[in-house]
C-alpha cells in the first residue's frame, strides 16, 4: 500500500510544482511625477539640529557631528537661510581644494630634505657641510626671490583659477604681437604679494604651491655644482634663477604665456601641456645645471690627461637611497597636487595621477637596475635610485593626461634613458655631474615633455577644456599630431632660450665673483674654506684617491 | 666660439618659432621644429661644449 501511495504523492507534488505561475499582472500606472518643489528658507529652517542634551552625551558614531548646527549663519536674527546653506557648500568645495593644495605643497617642500640627502651622500665627506648648506640656503633664497618678483612674473597674469576660488587679482599679462597673435611673456600683478589686490587668500595658496615647485628647480642645480661651486656664486646664481629664468619659462607654460596658448592661437592641440612640470621644473633645472656644469669644468681628478673618466664615489649610499625615498614620497604632492584641488572640475582624477606616479617610479627603477645589471654585471645602487627618480621626473608632465600602461612605458624608457645619458654626459661631453642631475632632470624632463605629445589618451577632463581649448589633451598615439608639435616647440624653447639665458647669467657671475673655488680649497674639501665647519668634525677623513 | 655656439642655439629656436607662420600643415611644422632642435643641439654639443673642452682643466 505504502509502495503505491508514495509514487502517487510524488507525482502530485511534481504536478503542483509544474503548475504555471499566474501571469504577471501589469503594474498600475505610476502617478505622474510631481514637479520639483524649490527649496525655500522655510525648508532650511525646519531642519532640526541635534538636541543639546543628546550632544552632551558624546557622539561615538559621528552621527551628531557636522549637521545643520554647524552651518555658518550670516545674520543671527534671520537664522539659517537658503543662501547660507549654498554659500557653505561653495566654501566647503574651496576649503577642500585649499587644504589639498596646501598639504601637497608641504609634501613638495619636504623634498628639499630628499635632495639634500641625495646630493650630500653622492659627494665626498670633505664636502658634506658645503653641500647640505647649499640645499638649505637655496630654500631661503628661493622664497625671498619668488616673493620679491618671481611669483609676479610667473603668475601675475594667469587669470582666475577656479579651483581656488578665482584668484581674480592675478589678471595682468604683458603680451606682444607675434605673427599676428598675442604672445604672453610675463605677468605683472602680485609684486610682494601686496600689489593690485593680491593680498588674497586664494593667491596665498597658489603662491605657496608654486614657490615650493620653483625651489625644486633651484635645488637641481646645486647637485651639478657640488664639490667645486663657490658659495657666493651659488647664492647669486640661485637668486637670479628664482627671480628670472624659472618664472619666465613657467609663465609661458603655466601663467597664460605664449606656449600655453599655442593651441588657441595656432591650432596645435591644447597648447604646450606640462601637468606638474617635467619641462617647467625638471628640464629648466637640468638645463641650467648643464650650463653651469660646462662652465665650471670637472672636479680635479675626474678625468685623466687623455680624457678618460674616473669614478669619484660618494661617501654614504645609505643617505643617498634614503633621499630617493623621501623624494618619491614628496612626488605624491608634486603630481596629484598639481590639480590644485580635489573637488570639482574633474579633480577626482587625482587617484589616477597618484597611481601613474607610483607606476612610473617603479618601472624607472627596475629598468635602470636591469640595464646596469646586464651591462656591468651588478645592480648599481645609485643608478637604481636615479632610475626611480628618472621615472618620476618623466611622469611629472604626463601624469594628469595618460593611463597606467602609458605611465609604465614612460617610466621604463626614462630608466634606460638616464643610464645612457649619464654615460653620454660623462664620456662624450665630458661634463662632470656628481649626482647625475643633468640626466635625471634635464634629459628625462625633456622626455616627459615629449611623452605628453605621444601618450596623452584624451580621457582626462578638467572642466571640459585645457589652455582655453575645448576637449581633452590627446597625443600622437591617440590621434592628435598637433599636440606633439606643441610639445616639441616647448623643448626647443627650453634648449634654445632657457639654456642661453642661464648660461649668460652664470657667465656674468663668473666674471664678477668667479664660479669656481681655488684648487687648494677643492683638494682640501669645501667644508672649511667655504663654510668654516667640517660636516663630520670627529671623523678622520680619508680619501681613496690622492684627490 | 662660445658666443657662436650660443647664437646657433638661438637660431635653432627661432627656426622652431618660425614654423608657426611659414608652415600651415602639422607635418611641415613638425619637420621645421625638429630641424630647429637639431641645430640647437649642434650649437650646444658641437660648438659651445667643444670650445670649453679645448681648454679643459684635465688637459693641462
Amino acid at each position: 500500500m505504502t509502495r503505491r501511495l508514495l509514487p502517487a504523492l510524488l507525482l502530485a507534488v511534481s504536478m503542483w510544482a509544474q503548475t504555471p505561475a499566474p501571469a504577471p499582472t501589469t503594474p498600475p500606472a505610476s502617478p505622474p511625477a510631481a514637479a520639483p518643489v524649490p527649496l525655500t528658507d522655510v525648508d532650511v529652517k525646519s531642519i532640526d539640529a541635534p538636541k543639546p542634551e543628546l550632544r552632551a552625551k558624546g557622539d561615538p558614531d559621528g552621527s551628531l557631528t557636522g549637521t545643520v548646527a554647524d552651518v555658518s549663519v550670516s545674520d543671527a536674527k534671520k537664522g539659517l537661510t537658503l543662501a547660507d546653506a549654498i554659500n557653505q557648500i561653495g566654501q566647503n568645495k574651496i576649503a577642500v581644494n585649499f587644504v589639498w593644495t596646501l598639504i601637497t605643497g608641504y609634501l613638495v617642500m619636504f623634498m628639499q630634505a630628499g635632495f639634500a640627502f641625495l646630493e650630500t651622500g653622492l659627494c665626498r665627506s670633505k664636502n658634506a657641510n658645503h653641500t647640505m648648506m647649499m640645499n638649505l640656503i637655496v630654500y631661503a633664497i628661493g622664497v625671498f626671490a619668488y616673493w620679491l618678483i618671481g611669483f609676479s612674473l610667473q603668475m601675475g597674469g594667469v587669470g582666475g583659477i577656479a579651483n581656488l576660488g578665482g584668484t581674480a587679482p592675478l589678471a595682468r599679462e604683458f603680451t606682444i604681437n607675434v605673427f599676428g597673435k598675442p604672445f604672453g611673456l610675463f605677468g605683472q600683478n602680485g609684486l610682494f604679494l601686496m600689489s593690485s589686490g593680491t593680498y588674497d587668500v586664494g593667491v596665498m595658496v597658489i603662491f605657496l604651491f608654486q614657490m615650493v615647485f620653483m625651489d625644486t628647480a633651484l635645488t637641481i642645480v646645486t647637485g651639478v655644482g657640488a664639490e667645486r661651486w663657490k658659495f657666493t656664486a651659488f647664492v647669486v646664481s640661485s637668486f637670479l634663477m628664482g627671480c628670472i629664468t624659472y618664472p619666465i619659462f613657467a609663465n609661458w607654460a603655466w601663467g597664460n604665456g605664449w606656449l600655453a596658448n599655442l593651441g588657441a592661437n595656432f591650432g596645435l592641440g591644447k597648447g604646450y601641456c606640462d601637468w606638474a612640470g617635467s619641462g617647467v621644473i625638471h628640464a629648466v633645472g637640468g638645463i641650467t645645471a648643464l650650463a653651469l656644469g660646462i662652465m665650471l669644468g670637472p672636479r680635479i681628478g675626474k678625468y685623466t690627461r687623455d680624457g678618460k673618466a674616473l669614478a669619484i664615489p660618494g661617501h654614504d649610499i645609505v643617505i643617498v637611497l634614503t633621499g630617493c625615498f623621501i623624494l618619491a614620497f614628496g612626488w605624491f604632492g608634486f603630481n596629484p597636487g598639481s590639480s590644485l584641488g580635489a573637488s570639482g572640475s574633474g579633480n577626482l582624477r587625482i587617484g589616477s595621477i597618484a597611481v601613474n606616479t607610483m607606476l612610473a617610479s617603479s618601472s624607472g627603477a627596475l629598468a635602470a637596475m636591469l640595464y646596469v645589471w646586464l651591462r656591468f654585471g651588478k645592480p648599481d645602487a645609485s643608478m637604481s635610485g636615479n632610475g626611480l627618480l628618472a621615472g618620476l621626473v618623466a611622469i611629472t608632465g604626463p601624469s594628469g593626461f595618460v593611463n597606467p600602461v602609458g605611465a609604465i612605458i614612460i617610466g621604463a624608457i626614462a630608466g634606460v634613458l638616464v643610464c645612457l645619458s649619464v654615460s653620454f654626459v660623462e664620456t662624450v661631453m665630458k661634463v662632470d655631474d656628481p649626482v647625475g642631475a643633468i640626466s635625471v632632470h634635464g634629459t628625462c624632463g625633456l622626455w616627459g615633455v615629449l611623452a605628453v605629445g605621444l601618450f596623452a589618451d584624451g580621457k582626462s577632463n578638467y572642466g571640459g577644456s585645457w589652455n582655453s581649448v575645448n576637449g581633452s589633451v590627446t597625443g600622437l598615439f591617440y590621434g592628435d599630431a598637433g599636440q606633439l608639435v606643441a610639445q616639441l616647440i616647448g623643448i626647443s624653447a627650453l634648449l634654445g632660450l632657457v639654456f642661453v639665458v642661464s648660461f649668460g647669467l652664470n657667465f656674468l657671475i663668473d666674471a664678477v665673483v668667479g664660479n669656481r673655488v681655488c684648487a687648494k680649497s677643492e683638494l682640501e674639501g669645501l667644508d672649511l674654506p667655504e663654510i668654516g665647519v667640517l660636516g663630520y668634525p670627529e671623523f678622520e677623513l680619508k680619501s681613496p684617491s690622492p684627490y | 666660439m662660445v658666443v657662436v655656439g650660443l647664437l646657433i642655439m638661438l637660431a635653432g629656436f627661432l627656426l622652431s618659432l618660425l614654423s608657426l607662420t611659414v608652415a600651415s600643415t602639422v607635418g611641415a611644422r613638425m619637420a621645421l621644429v625638429l630641424a630647429g632642435i637639431a641645430i640647437t643641439l649642434f650649437g650646444l654639443i658641437g660648438v659651445l661644449n667643444r670650445a670649453y673642452l679645448k681648454n679643459a682643466l684635465w688637459k693641462r
